[in-house]
C-alpha cells in the first residue's frame, strides 16, 4: 500500500528539488505547497518535482500544484515534473499541465532542461 | 466489433471467471488506499496490464473522493464494488448522501479566464476521460457512479 506522506527538498544551482513520498492528496500537496513557499519567498523560481516514489496522487492533491505553477508561471519561474508513473503522466496531461509546466524523465535531465532556459 | 481478448492466465489456466470485491469505506482519511490496495490485488490475480490499472487507481479514487465530499457530512460510508474479468473492470461507487439531479450537473471549465488549468472540479473529467462508459444515478437516497474500463 502507498505510504503515508512524506518529502525530501534540496536545493542545487538555485533550483528547488523536492522528492516525494507516498500519496499526493491534500495532506501530501499542502506539504508540498508549503515546502514551495518558503523557498520561493526566498527567491528560488524553478522547481523540479520527483514523483519517483509516489504513484497515487488525487486532483485536490494537483491542486496545490497548479498554485505552484500558477505562482513560478507569474514569476518568469517553471515547474518540472521527474521520475512520473505512467497513469500520473496521463492524468497531468489531461489535466493541461503540460502548457505550462515541463516533464523529464530524471532529475537530472530537469537540470538540464532548466540551465538552458536561465 | 472487437475480437475476444484472450483470457488472462493464471497459475497455467485461463480466466473468464469475474471476480468481485465488495467494501464499504468509512469516512476516514486516506481510506481510498484500502480500495486500491483490492483493485491492485484482484488485477494482479488476473494478470492485468499495469498501465490499464494505473488508470483504474486515478478512477477509483477520483469516485470514492467524490463521493465523501459532494455527498454531505451525515455521510458515514461509501460503498465499493469492483468485478473484474480479463477483459473489463466494472466499478460502481454507492453513497448515501443528499444526492442531486444529474441533469444539473456542469463540469467546470478545464482552464481559468487566465488560461491556466483551474484548480479544482476535475474529478470528473478525469473519470470520464480514462473510463469507456460512466453513468450517474441520483436522488433521495444517494447517489451511485458505474463506471467501465476495458482492461484489455
Amino acid at each position: 500500500m502507498e505510504q503515508p506522506f512524506s518529502l525530501t527538498s534540496e536545493v542545487r544551482e538555485n533550483r528547488l528539488i523536492i522528492t516525494t513520498n507516498g500519496y499526493v492528496n491534500n495532506v501530501g500537496g499542502a506539504a508540498i505547497a508549503e515546502e514551495f513557499q518558503r523557498h520561493f519567498t526566498e527567491g528560488v523560481r524553478h522547481v523540479i518535482i520527483d514523483l519517483a516514489l509516489s504513484r497515487v496522487v488525487n486532483s485536490v492533491g494537483m491542486s496545490f500544484l497548479i498554485e505552484i505553477i500558477e505562482k513560478l508561471t507569474d514569476a518568469g519561474g517553471r515547474l518540472v515534473f521527474t521520475n512520473l508513473d505512467p497513469s500520473v503522466d496521463k492524468m497531468l496531461g489531461i489535466m493541461g499541465l503540460y502548457d505550462f509546466a515541463g516533464r523529464e524523465a530524471t532529475t537530472e535531465d530537469a537540470l538540464r532542461a532548466l540551465a538552458i532556459r536561465s | 466489433m472487437r475480437p475476444p481478448a484472450p483470457k488472462a492466465n493464471v497459475m497455467g489456466r485461463a480466466v473468464d471467471v469475474p471476480v468481485t470485491l465488495k467494501i464499504a469505506l468509512p469516512r476516514v482519511p486516506g481510506i481510498e488506499l484500502v480500495a486500491l490496495q483490492g483493485l491492485e490485488h484482484l488485477a494482479r490475480h488476473l494478470g492485468i496490464a499495469a498501465d490499464k490499472v494505473g488508470e483504474a487507481r486515478i478512477i477509483v479514487t477520483e469516485a470514492i473522493i467524490n463521493a465523501f465530499e459532494h455527498s454531505g457530512p451525515d455521510t458515514t460510508e461509501v460503498r465499493v464494488e469492483f468485478t473484474m474479468t480479463a477483459d473489463e473492470l466494472t466499478i460502481f461507487v454507492r453513497d448515501s448522501g443528499r444526492g442531486f439531479d444529474p441533469k444539473t450537473m456542469v463540469e467546470r471549465p478545464s482552464v481559468t479566464s487566465r488560461g491556466m488549468p483551474s484548480r479544482r472540479g476535475w474529478g470528473m473529467k478525469l473519470m470520464r476521460s480514462l473510463s469507456d462508459g460512466f453513468e450517474i444515478s441520483s436522488g433521495k437516497r444517494g447517489t451511485t457512479i458505474t463506471i467501465t474500463k476495458r482492461l484489455s
